[in-house]
């Protein structure tokens, strides 16, 4: 049974997989070994298309792995998996912050948690620039970091703008 | 804009097509849309679900679209948040399924990749700064900063171990506040 199938491999990665990002990954390799529903090379593929597609590379790679396995349903099937034990999740402790709330304790938790949050955010931009880093990538960094001084714009500028520029740019290597 | 399931849906719909790059572009994305335009939460949540998102398992972008979904209208606010999220995602991959090594094989996409990924790169740094001032308040809270930041930084250590440890030492701060207000209590007495 196929649906089965895929519901209890996305359903497993999303119970398990901790810290995002691509914490998902080795998981996903596991499954290109195991199941014929994608080759390593095509989950490589996946995983480089994800960057220029909308929505987080767990959720893109459960929608591919599913369509390829059978169809639009096995699509729809893996996706709903790989979400919801995070649902479930999430759910069940947004609750009991709300009846927490008040609570010294999970104030005073909450109060420490933020700051790391913050840190973690901090430390992924400071990976993300370290890992690839060219002399271009640094003059488009600056160029949006000034453009984000001058006035506050929205995310789809940023983005539009860093599109173009990489358009831009493979069309003056090429 | 009233909070009903249809808007939430429109809403995360709209950062779901958004969310390039990787699933950290939800915080910027959230922050524009949620904060700024609508005024439906705020930067002192949003940072609270983001850090809560890291020490559970899940997808980061899914487990703060939930959380915050959940805050606006509760469990069917979740449920219309996280469906509105991968809704362009879902398509978009159904639509280029079969073209996927095409696609990958082109020039010009290489160079978009390569765009957007500084892209994002600023928006998370914009994304840093807004929650900055919601969280790093003090220098208890500079600290755990700090110590989050360079053991992220340098030794990789995973974050939902960092958020952990962070949740320990919330609890112990309130153990010596209750100790302190203790011996306040018996000095008076």
């Amino acid at each position: 049974m196929i649906y089965l199938q895929l519901f209890l491999e996305f359903f497993h990665i999303g119970l398990f997989s901790f810290g995002g990002g691509y914490a998902t990954l080795p998981f996903l390799y596991h499954i290109a070994e195991t199941q014929m529903w994608y080759t390593t090379k095509q989950l490589s593929d996946m995983i480089a298309i994800s960057s220029i597609t909308p929505g987080p590379v767990g959720v893109n790679v459960a929608t591919f792995a599913g369509y390829t396995a059978s169809g639009v349903l096995g699509a729809l099937t893996a996706t709903a998996s790989v979400i919801l034990p995070s649902l479930i999740i999430v759910i069940i402790i947004s609750k009991l912050l709300e009846q927490f709330k008040h609570n010294k304790y999970v104030k005073s938790v909450i109060y420490s948690i933020k700051p790391a949050g913050c840190g973690l955010l901090a430390a992924v931009a400071v990976n993300m620039f370290l890992s690839d880093m060219s002399v271009k990538g640094i003059v488009l960094f600056v160029v949006l970091f000034c453009l984000s001084l001058h006035k506050k714009h929205d995310p789809l500028f940023y983005l539009g703008v860093s599109a173009l520029a990489g358009l831009g740019c493979s069309f003056i290597n090429s | 804009m009233e909070k009903s399931l249809w808007n939430i849906y429109k809403t995360f719909f709209k950062v779901g097509t958004l969310l390039l790059g990787g699933g950290y572009v939800i915080l910027p994305l959230l922050q524009s849309e949620l904060i700024e335009k609508k005024n439906w939460i705020d930067n002192d949540e949003l940072c609270e679900y983001y850090a809560l998102s890291q020490s559970i398992p899940g997808l980061i972008a899914a487990n703060v679209s939930i959380f915050t979904g959940y805050r606006l209208r509760r469990t069917s606010g979740a449920i219309a948040a996280i469906s509105g999220m991968i809704t362009s995602p879902f398509l978009c991959i159904i639509l280029l399924a079969k073209i996927l090594e095409e696609i990958i094989a082109l020039n010009f996409v290489q160079g978009i990749f390569w765009g957007v990924g500084i892209g994002v790169l600023v928006l998370i740094y914009l994304a840093v700064k807004e929650i900055w001032h919601k969280s790093v308040v003090d220098k208890y809270s500079f600290s755990i900063f700090l110590i989050v930041f360079l053991l992220s930084v340098c030794l990789k250590v995973s974050p939902a171990i960092l958020i952990v440890l962070s949740i320990i030492s919330g609890i112990i701060l309130q153990i010596f506040k209750n100790k302190r207000e203790n011996s306040v209590k018996e000095d008076k007495e």
